[in-house]
């Protein structure tokens, strides 16, 4: 079987951690002091190498108007034990507003709050039992992200895992907290983008053409009524006269005579005297 | 002489036994276009919420027509054997009638199968599927028949469960897309009418969701019956027309 939007999930392999401990965004230079200043009794968080996406398996629910579906974080956050995953999403255009330092449940990143004025939520509040390392093989292991909507109105759930209000597109990433404390976290997804759906009307509900088949039997049988009715007029219009080149269909009696002697007349030689 | 006798013969037996095949395919089609008129469950529900009954019409055009066939034929058979002028014409005039409406009734059975689109059938289902309004109970017929539909053939939508996401429908507006990306019919159920599992039928599991659309299990019945309203009528059509013919070359022979 599999898990799915349940908040039970385990971490997975380690992966290779930086040496620096400081988080290194390519490009990012301007920003990086701006951090610190921002969080200036912070540790680092561990940036693991790994990033989310949208699952592999053959679903036919992968993405619809409000949900999508992820690959669990299986074997990511092997080396932290110890640790609640959360998941991040945010719009992709807010991505880089989002602070890893606010924590999850609070009125900065509830859920009923989004998109406006919160820019990125979380939710999962999962441990790392819920992931076991190696995935069993066979099982379908995904995390339906949009899967509550018990409590999308209650707004004393902030960490609901809601449906989405909007076809995004959005970006997620997994944080590990240790108490209230980040301690790692992946990169950011590719941007996902939801269906939206269309109108019925726009689908032209006539066909284009009319089959052969239609075709066919109409042009046909308008032929054939056409000669009939040809027939029929020139069979009044020489009606009583003899039609051309046929015999007329009554009784003919054919009597032939023979003409037979009935005597012989013969000449007599002279008769005795 | 004799051989003239002899085509006379073979012409009014050609004649006799061409208005008796007349004869029992006007039974055939009257038979066959009561049962299409009569055969009122399966898909019929859908077709006449698109209010589009022209295959009913062709189906009552082609019942009276068969009768007229066979009372004609035996016309017909009588006018040969007596080689009487009169009622030969009067055969002939009638059956021209008679072959002008069958004429129509097999247009309009082929007209009607074209209009039968996939997409006819997708927008009143996305229009009228579990449409709560309790007024219009035409509405409910379409929910039930598509219920009914989407259990016996294990099918789901026209195209495939996407069409719930793809368009926008009556359904959509009172069931969440998280809850129901797709009606709890298109789920594979067990015996006691449930989902046998919900969150793999939400997922789009294979296997515990119906993932064809229903547009065959639909037109193969319809199409089945239009067929056969059209093309046997043709095919009729084809030998009268023969017949007709023959008949005509015969009447101007006869003797005045």
């Amino acid at each position: 079987m599999w898990a799915v939007g349940d908040h039970r999930r385990v971490p997975g392999d380690a992966e290779p951690q930086l040496p620096h401990s400081r988080p290194r965004h390519p490009g990012a230079r301007i920003m990086l002091p701006l951090l610190l200043l921002l969080l200036p009794a912070a540790h680092g968080i561990d940036q693991v190498r790994h990033k989310p996406a949208l699952t592999q398996e053959k679903l036919e629910g992968v993405t619809t108007a409000s949900t999508f579906v992820l690959d669990q974080p299986r074997c990511v956050f092997n080396n932290y034990s110890n640790a609640v995953i959360w998941l991040v999403v945010a719009l992709d255009k807010d991505v880089y507003a989002f602070n890893s330092s606010v924590g999850p449940g609070t009125n900065e990143t509830a859920f009923q709050r989004f998109p406006d004025p919160v820019h990125a939520y979380m939710t999962l509040n999962a441990t790392l039992d819920s992931y076991p390392c190696p995935k069993p093989a066979g099982d379908i292991t995904v995390l339906r992200v949009g899967s509550e909507t018990s409590c999308a109105q209650d707004e004393t759930r902030p960490t609901c895992n809601g449906p989405l209000p909007g076809p995004g597109p959005y970006r997620v990433k997994f944080l590990a907290l240790e108490g209230s404390v980040p301690v790692a976290e992946t990169d950011w997804s590719a941007p996902i983008t939801l269906r939206t759906a269309k109108s019925p009307n726009s689908n032209p509900t006539t066909s284009s053409g009319h089959s052969a088949g239609m075709i066919a039997i109409t042009t046909i049988l308008s032929i054939l009524f056409a000669i009939l009715l040809a027939g029929l007029v020139a069979m009044l219009v020489f009606w009583g006269s003899d039609s051309c080149g046929s015999s007329t269909f009554g009784k003919q009696e054919s009597v032939s005579v023979r003409r037979y002697n009935t005597h012989h007349v013969y000449d007599q030689p002279a008769a005795r005297l | 002489m004799a051989k003239s006798d002899d085509c006379v013969h073979i012409l009014q037996g050609l004649l006799v036994f061409g208005n008796v095949v007349i004869g029992l395919c006007g039974i055939a089609l009257t038979a066959e276009c009561i049962y299409v008129v009569s055969n009122s469950d399966g898909p019929y529900p859908l077709l006449k919420a698109t209010e589009n009954r022209d295959i009913h019409a062709a189906a009552w055009i082609g019942i009276f027509v068969g009768l007229a066939l066979f009372a004609l034929s035996i016309l017909g058979i009588i006018g040969v054997v007596r080689a009487s002028r009169t009622l030969l014409l009067v055969y002939i005039i009638l059956m021209l009638i008679t072959f002008a409406f069958e004429m129509a009734s097999c247009i309009t059975a082929a007209t009607h199968q074209d209009s039968l689109t996939p997409n006819l059938f997708l927008k009143q289902m996305l229009e009228r599927y579990q449409k709560s309004d309790p007024n219009k109970n035409s509405d409910n017929e379409v929910t039930k028949t598509w219920d009914e539909l989407m259990r016996q053939n294990h099918c789901c939508g026209v195209n495939g469960p996407s069409d719930w996401q793809d368009y926008t429908s009556a359904f959509r507006l009172t069931h969440s897309d998280a809850d129901y990306p797709w009606p709890r019919m298109c789920c594979v159920l067990d015996a006691q009418g449930s989902p046998v599992n919900l969150d793999g039928c939400k997922l789009g599991v294979s296997g515990y969701y119906n993932s064809n659309g229903c547009y065959d299990a639909i037109s193969g019945p319809v199409n089945a019956h239009t067929w056969g309203v059209a093309w046997f009528g043709f095919a009729i059509l084809c030998w009268t027309f023969c017949v007709l013919l023959g008949t005509m070359f015969y009447w101007s022979g006869i003797e005045y």
